[in-house]
């Protein structure tokens, strides 16, 4: 049902990055076919931002090469960031626009038209529902509203490839909906989306293919029925990362039933 | 809990230094700093028990005791780089008991290079002292107290000014404060500078100032000295009343941080600017997007707001010996100068982005755009304020052939300044205050490393002016054609160190952007 490309949309090849002793991102491979919705998941700390952010142009990786529709992101920069928008966790915007200029700015900064920016920004934002909001400074946004005009400031200029690093963090369920039916409508259309989220079951519904991340490695990649192979993602998740889950016999002070 | 907090501040300081080498480099200049300080002030010290009258180690001590509290005081309001590592807000989601929170808080301020430095100047005293038993008993039980008033003072203050610049109005009133502070300051010294060589008069200061707060603890052994026990006590006990008030103000300040942490106007409305507002107003190019963006922050974010206030109003300083009569020499500085400080005051600009830089790494802004964008706001007021403060100055000295050379200085440093400021600011951005955090404050263990870049900028921006101002210098020593040729050559060789200045900026932007931005997330 996809329509896949003869070559991806992003590839990652040999990818690497340390902070200081601790190995972040170590060799990491991975290939996005176009037109597909991929997930990345995996524990806090498994390196998929930092992976997402060498991907995008925004952190240079020690070793390894990644390439957006063939384009080298860090020989051929600019035109690799004219076909990407990203999405970035734990990032500022500036906060001192209005909606309606934080959206611009992105499209200006590009180079584009101002009256085809202006027109793209209104309709962005009644998409996502904040057209009562064009003229509230981002600052004074909740965390859905925040997370909605940052994927309108990645998607202003019709990228073919969308990058977003937990785009369901801190949304309410209605913000995740309008988002998720924008993605959805892009994805169709033929364009390429990867997020992360450690919400496996909004991955589970919503994407079609799915890798698994841990310690700065792929653990597992494919569609989504190779990577659950009959389980659920989440068990088979937890399968493969390993760790602890059952709290067993501990805390027993904690429950108040015993006074 | 106190030991608690007190250790937090220490584990902080060492775990600030565990984590970059150029906050190590900071507090190492700061601890050199203290270190030369100290000695000066001890060496001072012991001179004093050897020196003959008694009266002259009362004065001495009384007027330096009373400079070091002050100091204390205002150094918050003042200077950007005041401590903040704990910073009361943070404690608001655990249950400390408020009392414990104000103790803790105020042993924790004694860890610290400035604190270590006032403690033991403080304890030396009684070396001074020693000439008297009853005296020496005593100095260190003031000296303690005396401590004790600097620091919880400087925490009156810093809470009282970040309560302040919450809010709008508040942070107007601030900025009108430090003004005249800074104005007052001028004048006082200038007057004090005067007056020095009448001994007399010193005394007469010592004796008003220990009665004050400010000096009341450092007087008390004088009194010992002299015999006079029971004016001593009585400053004594003045000493710690205040310095209980000065606490429970503190504590009911603290009540407000606590119980409204986050409290920020956020810049309140957008003016009613339902539009593009600048940014339909600048042409539509990269360029244009970034000088828009920038004018919005220079409106609406406080800090911004805050340094564009104060590098307006200093040159405005330079007024005041004309009013009070000392000459009008240094009016004629205020066009130079003006443009000296908006030049150079752009040399940090990306820091203040934060980590929202990422919005320019992504989209691939070129860095001629980047560069050229940020200069725009700083550009667009200094090409007001320039002719304006060298036509009042040429008014007050009603020498208005030396309009040209006092123009052509300020734009020759202005443009200079624009050239070096466009390429350290991609070079080393230190860090400022985050969006939405008190404009006054600044991250601790900064101040040494951000003196040393601002020190760089300057001295860069002066020495590659230096010819310009042998010229202009020239036209104000009566030969007028220079000033015409000052203007002439600040248009030329200003605008070459901008175009040069800009075009290497941007070469090092697009090398390192993803660097600068790796910069940006760990200062913040």
């Amino acid at each position: 049902m996809q329509t896949r490309g003869s070559s991806a949309a992003l590839s990652l090849r040999g990818l690497s990055k340390a902070y200081g002793s601790t190995l972040a991102v170590d060799r990491l491979d991975l290939d996005v076919p176009r037109g597909s919705f991929f997930g990345l998941v995996g524990p806090n700390g498994a390196g998929k931002t930092t992976t997402l952010s060498m991907a995008t142009g925004l952190l240079r990786p020690d070793a390894g090469t990644a390439h957006v529709l063939g384009h080298d992101v860090w020989s051929d920069t600019v035109r690799a960031k004219q076909l990407v928008g990203v999405l970035p966790d734990g990032l500022r915007l500036f906060d001192r626009l209005t909606g309606l200029q934080l959206i611009s700015y992105s499209g200006l900064l590009r180079g584009m038209d101002r009256t085809v920016v202006t027109e793209r920004a209104h309709e962005l934002m009644e998409a996502l529902g904040l057209a009562e909001a064009t003229g509230t400074l981002v600052v004074d946004y909740s965390a859905g509203m925040t997370k909605k005009i940052s994927l309108a400031c990645a998607l202003i200029h019709a990228p073919r490839l969308l990058v977003l690093d937990e785009p369901f963090e801190a949304v309410d369920p209605i913000s995740a909906t309008t988002i998720r039916q924008i993605l959805e409508g892009y994805a169709a259309s033929g364009g390429t989306v990867i997020l992360s989220s450690h919400v496996m079951d909004l991955v589970q519904r919503l994407c079609d293919r799915v890798a698994i991340v841990a310690a700065g490695q792929i653990r597992a990649e494919g569609t989504l029925d190779e990577v659950r192979s009959g389980m659920t993602l989440e068990e088979r998740f937890v399968d493969l990362v390993g760790g602890q889950t059952d709290v067993g016999e501990g805390l027993a002070w904690l429950r108040s039933s015993s006074d | 809990m106190v030991a608690l907090i007190v250790g937090l501040k220490w584990q902080l300081l060492r775990n600030g230094l565990r984590r970059s080498t150029p906050q190590l480099v900071g507090l190492i200049i700061a601890v050199l700093y203290g270190l030369g300080v100290l000695v000066a002030a001890l060496s001072g010290l012991v001179a004093l028990r050897f020196s003959l009258p008694s009266d002259v180690a009362r004065t001495a001590i009384t007027l330096g005791g009373s400079a070091v509290v002050l100091g204390w005081t205002i150094l918050p309001i003042i200077a950007y780089g005041i401590d903040q590592t704990l910073d009361p807000a943070r404690f608001a989601t655990f249950a400390v008991p408020r009392r414990q929170l104000v103790l803790g808080l105020l042993l924790s301020s004694l860890v610290g290079v400035p604190a270590a430095v006032t403690a033991i100047l403080g304890l030396a005293t009684v070396i001074t002292w020693s000439r008297s038993l009853l005296a020496m008993a005593i100095a260190p039980v003031a000296a303690v107290v005396a401590v004790f008033t600097c620091v919880a003072l400087s925490r009156v203050t810093s809470a009282a000014s970040f309560a302040m610049s919450r809010r709008r109005r508040g942070k107007e009133a601030l900025l009108l404060l430090m003004l005249l502070l800074s104005l007052g300051f001028g004048a006082a010294t200038s007057s004090v500078m005067k007056q020095v060589s009448s001994p007399g008069l010193l005394q007469h200061l010592a004796d008003v100032l220990g009665w004050t707060p400010l000096g009341l603890a450092w007087a008390v052994p004088a009194d010992f000295a002299d015999g006079a026990i029971g004016s001593g006590l009585l400053r004594l006990a003045l000493a710690l009343v205040f310095l209980v008030a000065a606490l429970l103000v503190w504590d009911v300040l603290l009540r407000g941080a606590l119980e409204n942490p986050r409290a920020t106007d956020g810049g309140g409305s957008a003016n009613g600017n339902k539009g593009l507002g600048w940014f339909g107003r600048m042409p539509a190019t990269p360029t244009g997007a970034v000088a828009a963006r920038s004018i919005i922050a220079w409106r609406r974010d406080p800090r911004y707001v805050a340094s564009v206030v104060l590098m307006l109003l200093l040159p405005l300083g330079l007024l005041l010996p004309a009013f009070t009569g000392s000459g009008n020499v240094w009016t004629l500085a205020m066009a130079p100068a003006a443009g000296f400080m908006l030049g150079w005051s752009t040399h940090n600009d990306i820091a203040y982005d934060g980590t929202a830089f990422w919005g320019h790494v992504a989209t691939g802004v070129s860095g001629r755009a980047d560069r050229v964008g940020r200069l725009v706001p700083t550009a667009l007021t200094a090409s007001v304020l320039l002719p304006i403060y060298a036509a009042i100055s040429c008014a007050l000295t009603d020498r208005w052939s030396a309009w040209p050379a006092l123009f052509g200085m300020g734009l020759g440093f202005l443009l200079t300044g624009f050239g070096v400021a466009s390429v350290m600011s991609v070079l080393k951005p230190y860090p400022v205050p985050g969006p939405g955090e008190n404009p006054f404050g600044a991250p601790p263990g900064s101040s040494a490393l951000t003196m040393v870049i601002q020190a760089v900028a300057g001295t860069a921006v002066f020495v590659v002016n230096l010819p310009l101002l042998v010229v202009g210098m020239g036209a104000l020593f009566g030969r007028v054609w220079m000033g015409w040729l000052c203007l002439g050559l600040a248009i030329v060789f200003g605008s070459g160190t901008l175009a040069i200045g800009t075009r290497w900026g941007a070469r090092i932007y697009e090398r390192r952007a993803p660097e600068l931005l790796a910069d940006l997330s760990r200062i913040r």
